[in-house]
């Protein structure tokens, strides 16, 4: 009585539903059950924050990650609170967790993660940790790269610093000097030229940025910085050779024609001379305060 | 045809009457001011965070529109009796149906396209903002064709959803529908767990129940490609090409299921 | 061919929803109307008027029975093509005019661009909506909407047009301009179908008309046939009439009203008829007002009807 016979249109949805599973499971064969990647193993693994997410998880990660730079750009200007980068490791870890595929937050986080006191959180072991996490979920040699840097520049450890260059540089479509790099390690772990070697490579590469630019243009300037303090150091162990005392002002080392003038530093900032000990120094006041420590 | 094209094109008339099109503005406002307050905040990422947000954003705009327009499509009509009129014309209930949903497609393409035009406005201006210091680290030029994979992607699950909202709304209240739509829509994203639920339950019937809800419950999460697509991952045309091939035998059956609810109702 | 016909159309609602029971809105209806008639579709509020024309609009189901329209089952769409529909206090889109309704309307029938704006626009005037047809609908009263329903009732030159209460929500003057409008259709040719709950509409138009109480037909026919409605008596309005012969011929009057001085309104029984008397008035130097038939009311009609019903 009523228009419509059910069974017609029963039939018709049927087999639209059929066709929509048989799309479906031929999708899920080639493709997986996501979209794409293997971030459905990820999300599964407790992370409730990505559920919570629904499909608006990148940009999550992109508020976490906005929040992981407050939290290091506070912290950076104030040395002396308690838990200082306490939160830094927490929120780069749910940034990556979001957005797995979020390169930045590796690489950057592991800078600020690994830099020594006052400049950064002094945790290697945390930026490696993070980077690793990388490793696992994207695999990029950038991530193997930024693990040799940690390994050789904060924790000296040459051998392992030269085995993740070398696994990096194995990966498809990694740049060549990444064998380079492993090479040094080896043949001179802990030479001021490799580090030299390094940074400039770091300077002169198209994919710097320019965060990363001006840290290697500060290391340069802190290499040649430790070059001179040597040659100071040499002055004065001449001066006291010849008088028998400790200089006290740089003044008395140019009267005894060692030194030309009074020094500065790469920056400009004129270097400090303990009068007790004799030791040469960079200026509190420079910018390129503190030097970093000298590899052994 | 003729018929479905004319309803269509009045109910793309009355929403823009209704001022629907007004999120537009907001839509632009607010990428707008994301894009300055990042520019401050981040180092040369900030292009990355915008083109997240524009993406969520335009899907977020769509989903409204498509559930609280879709539902009122039908409801609307038959609560304010402007149905009795029109049916009495020489029009049958499934082109009304059809029609309905044909012009609440039109008018969420025009706002996406409208979007998405502001959208890469924002990114070129992003882009030219930036200069040459920060490009080579981006992974992905600014002004990213393959975002508008993401872009159909979207206007797809707003299809979907909308579907899902005209087929609620032909037989359950507008506000009910609205709840339904947006409780298939959550589904829609979590799906993926029902195929694997016998990783958490034993129960055998349990596991089939849901891997029966899996294949029948709209699937969208395959359809969110927006990750991908700012990180400049690759995004086989195939797998578009499935997806849509999915959405669209999808819509077939929830339309062919409203305009047989649709065709056999009272309005009492 | 018959412009419509039912055959025993019933139909029934749920009520109730835990444990719905049917409630019968209309009964067992059984109706023919010729083409060209004007037919008036009478009974009070709930009778199952709204319900039957639903039902020729299929806009619902019968739970039994049959329509059919111009010979053809209702809810096909060629004859679809041929008729119009008021609904009961039409409604439309809020954000069309009056003009792009129409137009929308038109385009639905099948009418193209050019026709389109002819027709539009001489209905328009012809319902009598003047500037206001650029005013979206939403700004309308509830008269205005009215006319706009005829206008797209009408749209199409249809040859059976169903008009559910139109005169309600209009003015006196707007009743008068419906009333002529109906005609208008009647001398093209055109069947009209029309609920109304005032008798007097129908008495002024109808052909013949069918009354519905309680979802039944309990009667049918021209006016004059219907039993009902057949004269019950005569009201005489007479003036100069003096005190002395109103008494004298009082026994021969139902009732008395004063109206003035020296004015009465009489009421006369039916039989022998108002010959004698006036003349006997009238020689005793009074002078006639008006002399007309009385009927019952519809709405006594009605009363009487539903006191009639077995309670339900």
């Amino acid at each position: 009585m009523r228009p419509g016979r059910p069974w017609v249109y029963g039939a018709a949805i049927t087999l639209l539903m059929v066709v929509a599973v048989g799309v479906q499971v031929v999708r899920g064969r080639t493709y997986g059950d996501t979209a794409l990647d293997d971030r459905l193993l990820y999300l599964r693994s407790g992370t409730v924050a990505a559920k919570a997410a629904l499909s608006f998880d990148t940009l999550l990660a992109d508020v976490y990650w906005i929040r992981a730079l407050q939290h290091f750009g506070n912290d950076r200007l104030r040395p002396n609170i308690p838990g200082r980068f306490e939160l830094l490791y927490p929120l780069l870890d749910l940034t990556t967790t979001l957005d797995p595929d979020f390169v930045v937050a590796y690489r950057f986080g592991a800078i600020f993660l690994s830099e020594p006191d006052p400049g950064g959180a002094s945790r290697p072991d945390l930026a490696i940790a993070l980077l690793k996490k990388g490793v696992r979920t994207t695999n990029r040699w950038e991530y193997y790269y930024d693990i040799g840097f940690v390994y050789y520049w904060n924790l000296h450890d040459y051998t392992n610093a030269a085995d993740w260059f070398r696994r990096g540089g194995d990966l498809p479509g990694a740049p060549w000097w990444l064998r380079t790099y492993a090479a040094v390690m080896l043949t001179k772990g802990g030479d001021r030229q490799a580090s030299r070697f390094l940074w400039q490579e770091v300077l002169q590469r198209p994919d710097t940025n320019e965060w990363l630019r001006n840290t290697a243009q500060m290391r340069l300037l802190q290499l040649d910085a430790l070059d001179q303090i040597d040659i100071l150091r040499r002055a004065v162990s001449e001066f006291q050779r010849r008088t028998g005392k400790l200089p006290e002002r740089w003044r008395q080392l140019v009267a005894a024609g060692l030194l030309r003038g009074e020094p500065v530093d790469p920056s400009g900032t004129p270097y400090t001379l303990n009068f007790a000990t004799g030791e040469v120094n960079v200026s509190g006041y420079s910018p390129l305060h503190p030097l970093p420590t000298e590899p052994r | 045809m003729r018929v479905i094209r004319h309803i269509a094109v009045n109910v793309f008339k009355e929403s823009v009457r209704d001022k629907v099109l007004y999120n537009l503005v907001l839509f632009a406002i607010l990428l707008m001011a994301a894009s300055y307050l990042l520019s401050q905040l981040t180092a040369g990422q900030d292009i990355k965070i915008i083109k997240d947000l524009g993406l969520a954003a335009m899907q977020l705009f769509g989903l409204f529109m498509a559930v609280f327009i879709g539902i009122g499509l039908v409801s609307k009509e038959v609560e304010r009796r402007s149905i009795y009129s029109l049916l009495s014309k020489p029009i049958r209930r499934q082109e009304f149906v059809i029609g309905k949903y044909v012009g609440l497609v039109l008018t969420l393409a025009v706002n996406l396209a409208i979007m998405t035009v502001a959208y890469y406005a924002v990114l070129g201006y992003m882009a030219w903002m930036a200069g040459s210091w920060f490009k080579p680290g981006w992974e992905a030029p600014a002004m990213d064709p393959a975002l508008l994979k993401a872009v159909a992607m979207i206007m797809l699950q707003l299809m979907v959803i909308t579907a899902v909202a005209l087929f609620f709304s032909t037989f359950s209240s507008p506000m009910l529908s609205a709840g339904l739509t947006f409780g298939f829509y959550i589904v829609g994203h979590f799906n993926a767990d029902l195929k694997h639920f016998e990783a958490i339950i034993d129960s055998r019937p349990v596991v089939y129940l849901a891997r029966a809800l899996y294949y029948l419950l709209p699937n969208l999460a395959p359809l969110d490609v927006k990750a991908q697509v700012v990180h400049a991952l690759p995004v086989p045309a195939a797998y578009l090409l499935l997806n849509t091939a999915y959405a669209f035998v999808y819509i077939a059956a929830l339309l062919t299921a409203s305009s047989f609810i649709f065709l056999r109702r009272d309005f009492k | 061919m018959l412009a419509i016909q039912t055959t025993d159309l019933s139909k029934d609602f749920p009520v109730g929803f835990w444990r719905p029971r049917p409630y019968r809105a209309l009964d067992k209806l059984t109706l023919e109307v010729e083409q060209g008639e004007t037919f008036g579709f009478l009974g009070p509020n709930g009778a199952g008027k709204t319900t039957t024309l639903k039902l020729l609009m299929q806009l619902l189901y019968p739970t039994s029975g049959r329509a059919e329209i111009l010979g053809r089952p209702v809810g096909d769409v060629g004859v679809k093509r041929r008729i119009g529909y008021l609904p009961e206090s039409p409604y439309f889109y809020d954000y069309l005019t009056a003009e792009e309704l129409l137009s929308y309307f038109a385009s639905l029938v099948g009418y193209g661009a050019a026709e389109r704006r002819r027709r539009v626009s001489a209905l328009l005037d012809e319902v009598g909506i003047g500037s206001e047809r650029r005013l979206q609908l939403r700004k309308f009263s509830k008269g205005m909407l009215q006319r706009v329903g005829i206008a797209q009732a009408i749209l199409n030159d249809p040859e059976v047009v169903f008009l559910d209460e139109p005169m309600s929500g209009l003015d006196p003057l707007g009743r008068r301009e419906v009333r002529n409008l109906i005609l208008s259709l009647r001398d093209r040719g055109c069947t009209v179908f029309f609920s109304s709950h005032v008798l007097a509409d129908a008495e002024a138009l109808c052909s013949r008309v069918a009354i519905l109480a309680s979802g039944r037909l309990i009667a049918s026919g021209k006016i004059t046939d219907i039993h009902a409605f057949q004269v019950r008596g005569w009201e005489l309005i007479v003036a100069h009439l003096s005190g002395e012969s109103l008494e004298r011929h009082r026994a021969r009057m139902r009732k008395v009203t004063a109206i003035a001085d020296r004015q009465y309104a009489l009421e006369l029984p039916l039989e022998p008829g108002p010959d004698g008397l006036l003349r006997d008035l009238i020689g005793e130097g009074a002078h006639l007002v008006s002399l007309n038939p009385t009927r019952e009311s519809l709405e006594d009609f009605f009363i009487q009807q539903v006191g009639q019903q077995e309670p339900r």
